[in-house]
């Protein structure tokens, strides 16, 4: 009994030892330029910041759900194959290896435009939130880019012919309001290419396709 | 008797001690949690906005951490699992491939690491300072330029670039994935033993050095290496709004 409070005391001095090191390192670690943000920088950072964080406790929360649903199925003896389903599900339709279909926007470009500003297009859908976008009907997964001068575009060896659509899933609202806000991507592209069209469309139901593109590496090796 | 006493004594102080230890404990725990934002609007807003936006970084980092160790034990779980072998051996390389494919996981190879670095040349004073940093359209450039060329995996300073992430500006620096990076910028692609050669010789990158690197005095370097480590995405993989629309039994590629 006596050496049960010993260890708990000794825990709890480890315990208070161990959260003063790590406040204490995390006080003097990371002042990478933070001092030169400005104060609206810092506030958008800020934001930023606390919308990844809220994702990664939600992401948290259910792969902690995962593992004690796996853990439970383990120690009842039966098998974890619809688990091991359900979660092949989600990291097909995240990575673009299965098409998705939702809520969304779908927008037209016409009129001469270039790759980059494509691609800035693409960003800004990305920071919107968009949960999967397609270019045509080539998904846009890492490594697919838009290129090419005004006029001759290509996405994944394929032309991209005047006007083209970008398919993009996700809120509706959120999306069309951050593209189409004043100084946003659109008002910005249209300074930058004054004859192209881009219209801006929320859609009820929008459909993604799968990517054709061979998403396993060839050169690296995956480190477990 | 007396012996006894003592010792008695020295455990009851030992508990008080603990049990007061491990109350700190908690508090300073739950102040770590605090899921606010602690904004304080008092005299120096800067000052506080530095000091949340260093906390929530270092809490992104334990965050990220504690994800990927999850997602380490359910893999360990899933490839040791019960039940109908071939099924099971089968579904498990599929989610292993899969995760591969999404950059769950982390890949190491043949590669090169790109740095960047703001210009040092002096701002003559009718220009605009900006021009003289490194910015997200410059970072974008890059990354876009090793895609074509062939890269297979890429990462600026650390953070995995995924078919999810923006990179935006915000001041001098940038974010990725919403995690704040800051100059000297450190691309590292892994892809095919081209890779330097391709992007070199693209046209495209030859107008970025042109029109940033030569203009503006920006800062580019290369490594090749034989082995370069890309760490794995951590972050969400959550959909909300959209739903596989993959046939119910589709075996996939």
């Amino acid at each position: 009994m006596r050496k049960t409070r010993n260890q708990l005391s000794i825990a709890a001095v480890a315990l208070i030892l161990g959260l003063l090191v790590v406040v204490q390192l995390r006080s003097q670690a990371g002042n990478t330029g933070l001092e030169a943000l400005s104060a609206q920088d810092l506030t958008v950072l800020v934001g930023n910041l606390n919308t990844r964080n809220e994702q990664l406790r939600g992401e948290i929360a259910t792969t902690q759900r995962e593992l004690a649903d796996l853990q439970g199925a383990r120690s009842r003896g039966e098998s974890s194959v619809d688990q091991l389903r359900l979660d092949l599900a989600r990291v097909r339709a995240w990575s673009g290896l299965d098409p998705v279909t939702g809520s969304g926007i779908r927008i037209t470009i016409a009129g001469p435009i270039a790759g980059a500003g494509v691609q800035d297009l693409l960003n800004e859908l990305h920071n919107a939130g968009a949960e999967a976008l397609a270019v045509e009907d080539v998904r846009v997964v890492p490594g697919t880019i838009v290129a090419g001068p005004t006029g001759s575009l290509s996405v994944e060896n394929t032309a991209l012919v005047d006007p083209f659509e970008i398919s993009a899933l996700g809120n509706p609202a959120t999306l069309t309001g951050s593209l189409t806000r004043s100084g946003g991507i659109v008002a910005q592209l249209a300074a930058t290419y004054p004859t192209a069209q881009i219209t801006v469309v929320p859609l009820d139901a929008v459909e993604i396709p799968a990517t054709t593109r061979r998403l396993i590496p060839a050169h690296g090796t995956p480190r477990l | 008797m007396t012996a006894k006493g003592q010792n008695r004594a020295i455990a009851s102080w030992q508990i008080t001690l603990g049990v007061a230890l491990l109350a700190l404990g908690f508090l300073i725990a739950a102040q770590l949690r605090t899921e606010a934002p602690r904004v304080r609007y008092a005299s120096n807003e800067r000052v506080a906005l530095v000091e949340t936006a260093t906390d929530l970084q270092g809490r992104q980092d334990t965050l990220k951490q504690q994800l990927l160790d999850l997602r380490k034990e359910i893999q360990d779980l899933e490839s040791q699992g019960q039940g109908s072998a071939a099924l099971f051996e089968d579904l498990n390389e599929r989610l292993r491939q899969a995760r591969v494919a999404a950059g769950l996981t982390a890949l190491q190879g043949p590669g090169l690491v790109l740095q960047l670095r703001d210009s040092a040349n002096a701002v003559p004073p009718d220009e605009n300072p900006t021009d003289y940093l490194v910015s997200a359209r410059d970072l974008r450039t890059v990354v876009e330029e090793l895609w074509l060329a062939g890269a297979e995996a890429i990462a600026v300073n650390g953070e995995r670039v995924t078919a999810a992430g923006a990179i935006i500006d915000i001041g001098g620096s940038v974010l990725l994935n919403s995690a704040y990076l800051s100059p000297p910028y450190q691309i590292s692609a892994i892809g095919p033993p081209d890779l330097f050669d391709q992007v070199n010789g693209s046209a495209s990158f030859r107008d970025f050095v042109r029109g940033r690197v030569e203009a503006f005095g920006l800062q580019v370097g290369f490594a090749e290496l034989p082995d370069v480590t890309i760490p794995a995405y951590a972050g969400t993989i959550n959909l909300r709004y959209a739903r596989s629309a993959a046939p119910a039994s589709s075996p996939g590629p």
